[in-house]
């Protein structure tokens, strides 16, 4: 028998899937009814990610509400159908189940043509995201990931923007290479470590076992690295990204660079880094720099931008680059700090891209230059922009402060980090000056002669009741996070350590400026009072 | 070391003058968007709260130290609180934010009467008020840098007002931007005072400091200090400060003259124990000069409330002088007394302003003391003790740090000393061009005094003015950080020398003003006397065509080059370039397929004849 929790994690995927195969099946005939299929779609993964995300014991790491059925799978390659969540995956699942119902809410309101299978295509996309943070096997772990990615591309080309049919050629290519890639890297593992089954938990075990050499290690390290750092825009491999959110309905913008792209993100840290620590070692400096070419070299193109999608595009690919640099530092507090960002900035660049596309409807444009005002017609909206705005350059208060300080301090530890400290915190001026000049040329200052123009010819009102929704559930997420961190610090924190811990004692032996008191003395040294006397 | 206050509870009272704030600005915002009436009340209503908590605060703990903390977030080993520490400082600065924040919501009701976003604006009051109490009572440099941003924050919002000025537009965003340059070096300085002292607990790292003098180092207190010089708008950042007041009148007395800009010297005394003896003499300097160079800048401008801009900034570099003279009680009593007073004189601006029809060039004023007496009677209280008018408020904090950098750094003193002159110059040109005389336009001459609400607090702060500068009228609580540094200087020597040369400076001064602005006189009698020295004065040395070149003709430019090239080389040399690649084998295979069997056979034969050769080895060895 099921318990309720494996009810719900089960659910949150079996449910959307359902409702698309409804869809598809074209069940119902009118739009109207296939809204309200749509609403359960989105709405039973949101419930499964709050309410499980506050069932989750803090205090454990390891999987919990696991769900395993083995007759679902190869058993004889050791895969099963296997679902749970641990400190890592449970803010990331319920992240994805707020930003699904917000995306959700947005397409249902988006009055698309051919709606019923737009919807259609959401649904499964969102089964797919669950999925990929639900599973406890690799296998699921990358099948539920294509599920996700597919309907993208067919979105794109369905109902896209500006030449939709090159860009979903191009990213169809580009990001089946880099799925290529890490699943070259994940099979290696899989066939060289000889583990007993295909998941997380026991391929750690089995590699513990193992004696393999180091350079194949490394080999694999750079398989993942590479194909993991496509997928999830890492410099140079980014320009799909932008080009993508372009293009892109609203809705699946909003699920790919909010979630999807976490995928890769959550495959190094899950995988990769801590179950090949030395490798990860060997390839941090090259991730580094990297990832330093995501913030500065991104950033300075998010400056140059125009049009107002392409900005929240390249911001978000900017902000990666916090997570890479979490992720290269090879300790727990970068790693767990790259989480903490990864939640927060999916929240924000959905609302980013949602808010855009308000803006779009009201103005008609994606042209900066072409607005100017819109606060004098539209206060809330411009109320929500700066808010989303400021989360996204780091404001305290969201989210993405917790975690883009966390990296810094990350970097600042040791010596031969320093160095990328000095240059990604740059990044926090970069951001400041593209997001506030949108603020500035949306919403200050007169209205422009394009606006004047559209204003002459309709009316331009303040945001809906049905629009506030979302934006606001997401916003709402955001200020919890940013008020109250341990909301979801604590699990991530247990579950890193119990990862990294091996991780740290070698960064904290190796390479300490002589400043820095070593681990052990730290007990002594948070205590001065005592030192005194 | 000071007794620890004991009692229990005391946090929650902290935590409600924190938070009471806040809730009223959510309040505001989810409820009271349509109702502008409600909402300032309320904000007037919470600010009356937070002073009647804040002197509960001040005076239960007394002259103890009050510490208290929580665990705000935990990872990896890094374990941030969320705490207070209620020592002398912060009760001084809590009393200043407090009883001047109260005043000027009190003045907001007036002055904001008729304006169409009660709402925002006084949401934007209380989110401002909330983040300068968390700067002002947290115990640690994270903390405080949440709230740095925060105050950041607000203050852009505030001086968003009138958005739909071109202006503000522009000014709310410098402001914001060049704050974070300076946060970018404060970021990096806490990071690095946390790996060097694996805490950033205020007082752990005094402790750590006490036993280990050699862990503080010059690079990590001027990367600290650089939060300091980005707040409170101190050479090279000091741009941001003039344009911001675009704002409305009382924000930029409460944020940009009275509290916020004054919360970089709070920083400096806070950490005061971290800084070398070259970053103190570098910060003199640089203070000293900011005091003089902002003197300057001040006599060019005709804009009212930039010539009080410019003054905040000049008194900001005499504070910051004071500190690196290492007076830093000095520098908080200075912040005190500039409170009373530049608040004083930013108000009757703004009541000047509000009963002239928001016209803001002192050379279309003249002659408002007959029509509005308060208001002039009180600007003159706050001239004249700015100046330093003997036995006034101004007068005893800046003769307190003119006098100690005569006895030790003769440089800052003479940098400082004219700076003095400067400042009685330029404000008696403003009084007298604005009071005094015939009113030279149509708006000054249908002027009124302004509503007892506005009025009444600049009667309060007038009185503060002028008694501000005997601490022994306060109670112990509020000035017991200072009582140290003051009875250091009042050891000093060259005491009386320097009574006769503080005088001199402000009747010169007010002197040199009296000729030139008090009598009757056509366009700009300094500009027809000193035309090269007007016109650099207006100039301000350029520094905002400077930074505007940097960013229209090297950061657009750059950003946009670095666009063309990612566009040619990533787009499409690499991905581009490799998709035509393999299109290009593509095009070679399809070339095979011709569809003729003369081809086909042709393929075949050469392919048997490469087999061949390869098996007898002509291709291999």
């Amino acid at each position: 028998m099921l318990s309720l929790d494996q009810f719900l994690l089960l659910g949150s995927i079996v449910v959307p899937a359902f409702v698309s195969l409804l869809l598809f099946a074209g069940f119902g005939n009118t739009d109207n009814f296939a809204k309200k299929l749509a609403y359960i779609g989105f709405g039973f993964p949101f419930l499964a990610g709050i309410v499980l995300f506050f069932r989750f014991d803090e205090g454990d790491n390891g999987y919990a509400f696991e769900f395993l059925c083995s007759r679902f799978g190869l058993q004889e390659l050791g895969i099963h159908f296997h679902l749970g969540l641990n400190g890592v995956s449970s803010p990331l699942f319920a992240m994805a189940g707020i930003v699904g119902l917000a995306a959700g809410l947005a397409a249902i309101n988006s009055g698309a043509d051919r709606i019923r299978l737009y919807l259609a295509l959401i649904s499964l996309m969102q089964a797919g995201l669950m999925g990929v943070f639900a599973s406890v096997d690799l296998f699921f772990y990358y099948l539920f990931h294509e599920f996700a990615l597919i309907p993208t591309f067919i979105m794109i080309g369905l109902w896209g923007g500006r030449d939709r049919r090159s860009v979903a050629l191009e990213i169809t290519i580009y990001l089946t290479l880099g799925a290529l890639l890490s699943l070259a890297g994940l099979v290696a593992l899989n066939t060289f470590v000889d583990a007993e089954s295909f998941d997380f938990p026991s391929l750690s075990k089995a590699l513990a076992d193992s004696n393999l050499f180091d350079s194949t290690k490394s080999k694999i390290f750079g398989f993942l690295l590479i194909g993991f750092g496509i997928l999830v825009a890492l410099f140079p491999f980014h320009t799909w990204a932008v080009r993508a959110y372009d293009a892109a309905p609203t809705s699946v913008s909003m699920l790919h660079a909010g979630v999807l792209k976490k995928f890769g993100l959550y495959g190094l840290i899950q995988v990769a880094a801590p179950l090949l620590p030395e490798s990860a070692q060997s390839w941090s400096p090259l991730l580094l720099w990297l990832a330093l070419g995501n913030v500065l070299f991104v950033g300075m193109v998010a400056i140059a931008q125009t049009n107002l999608k392409s900005m929240v595009g390249n911001g978000s690919v900017m902000h990666m680059g916090y997570c890479f640099l979490g992720i290269g530092v090879c300790s727990s507090l970068g790693a767990s700090s790259a989480i903490m960002l990864m939640v927060a900035h999916g929240l924000s660049v959905s609302l980013m891209f949602l808010l855009a596309h308000y803006i779009q409807r009201r103005a008609d444009t994606m042209e900066m230059s072409e607005m100017g005002g819109l606060a004098k017609q539209t206060p809330l909206l411009a109320c929500f922009f700066v808010a989303a705005s400021l989360a996204t350059i780091g404001l305290p208060g969201f989210g993405n402060f917790w975690g883009e300080f966390g990296v810094f301090l990350s970097l600042g530890q040791q010596s031969s980090t320093q160095f990328f400290l000095y240059f990604a915190a740059l990044g926090i001026i970069i951001s400041a000056v593209f997001g506030l000049r949108a603020v500035a040329r949306i919403f200050f200052g007169e209205p422009s002669e394009e606006l004047e123009s559209v204003l002459s010819k309709k009316k331009i009102s303040d945001l809906s009741f049905s629009e506030i929704i979302p934006a606001g559930l997401i916003l709402f997420s955001l200020l919890l996070i940013g008020l109250w961190p341990r909301t979801i610090s604590p699990r991530i924190d247990v579950e890193i350590e119990s990862r990294y811990g091996a991780l740290d004692i070698k960064v904290a032996g190796s390479d300490l400026p002589p400043c820095c008191p070593a681990k052990e003395e730290k007990k002594t040294a948070t205590s001065p009072l005592q030192l005194k006397d | 070391m000071q007794p620890y206050y004991e009692t229990e509870g005391m946090e929650s009272v902290i935590l409600s003058v924190l938070l009471l704030p806040l809730l009223s600005s959510v309040v505001t915002l989810l409820f009271l968007r349509k109702n502008g009436n409600v909402a300032s009340l309320l904000s007037v209503a919470t600010s009356g709260g937070i002073l009647v908590f804040s002197l509960y605060i001040i005076f239960q703990t007394g002259d103890t130290v009050f510490a208290w903390e929580m665990t705000w977030l935990k990872l990896a080993g890094w374990e941030l609180k969320f705490g207070f520490l209620i020592d002398g400082a912060a009760r001084l600065l809590l009393f200043v934010v407090s009883f001047i924040g109260f005043l000027i919501h009190i003045f907001s009701l007036g002055y904001m009467h008729d304006d169409k976003a009660k709402p925002r604006y006084f949401g934007g009051l209380s989110i401002f008020m909330f983040s300068m109490l968390g700067i002002t009572l947290a115990d640690n440099l994270i903390m405080i840098f949440v709230f740095w941003e925060l105050v950041g924050f607000s203050s852009y919002l505030l001086i968003a007002h009138y958005f739909s000025t071109d202006e503000a537009a522009q000014a709310s965003k410098k402001a914001f931007i060049v704050n974070r340059v300076g946060d970018f070096g404060f970021l990096i300085g806490i990071v690095l005072t946390y790996w060097t002292f694996q805490t950033v607990n205020l007082q752990e790292i005094r402790n750590l400091v006490d036993f280990d003098p050699s862990l503080v180092t010059t690079t990590l207190c001027l990367a600290l200090a650089c939060g300091f010089i980005g707040k409170s708008a101190q050479f090279p950042l000091h741009v941001w400060l003039p344009d911001a007041m675009a704002g409305p009148t009382p924000v930029s007395a409460l944020i940009h003259a009275a509290t916020m800009v004054a919360a970089g010297i709070y920083l400096l005394f806070r950490i005061d124990f971290m800084f070398t003896v070259d970053a103190l003499s570098l910060l003199a300097t640089l203070g000293a000069t900011m005091g003089l160079f902002a003197g300057f800048c001040a006599l060019g401008q005709r804009d009212i409330k930039k010539i009080l801009a410019y003054s905040t900034l000049s008194q900001l570099g005499y504070m910051s002088a004071a500190f690196g003279l290492g007076m830093p009680g000095i520098a908080l009593f200075h912040l005190m007394t500039h409170a009373f007073f530049k608040a004083l004189m930013f108000l009757g601006s703004g009541s000047v302003i509000h009963a002239c029809h928001h016209e803001q060039d002192i050379f279309n004023y003249g002659g408002l003391r007959k029509k509005m007496p308060i208001t002039a009677l009180t600007f003159l209280t706050g001239v004249l003790a700015i100046s330093g008018v003997n036995f006034l408020s101004g007068y005893f904090s800046k003769d307190a740090i003119l006098l100690g950098a005569y006895n030790s750094n003769m440089i800052v003193f003479v940098l400082l000393y004219t700076g003095a002159l400067l400042t009685s110059l330029y404000m008696f040109r403003l009084y007298f061009l604005t009071f005094e005389g015939d009113s030279r336009s149509k708006s000054a001459k249908d002027a009124t005094e302004s509503s007892v609400l506005m009025t009444g607090p600049l009667l309060v702060l007038a009185f503060l003015s002028v008694v501000g500068g005997y601490h022994t009228l306060f109670p112990d609580p509020i000035v017991g950080v200072l009582l140290d540094d003051i009875s250091r200087v009042a050891a000093m020597p060259n005491h009386l020398w320097m009574v006769v040369l503080g005088t001199l400076a402000w009747i010169i001064g007010g002197g040199t003003s009296k000729l030139f602005y008090g009598r009757a006189f056509n366009g700009e009698p300094l500009e027809a006397r000193f035309p090269t020295l007007y016109d650099l004065c207006k100039s301000k040395l350029f520094f905002d065509e400077i930074y505007g070149f940097y960013v229209s003709k090297i950061q657009d430019p750059f950003a946009r080059f670095i666009e063309v090239m990612e566009l040619l080389f990533i787009s499409g040399l690499l991905v581009r370039g490799s998709a035509g690649v393999s299109a290009l084998f593509a095009l070679l295979a399809k070339a095979c397929y011709a569809g003729k069997i003369h081809a086909y056979s042709f393929w075949f034969i050469l392919g048997i004849i490469s087999f061949v050769a390869y098996a007898i080895g002509f291709l291999g060895n």
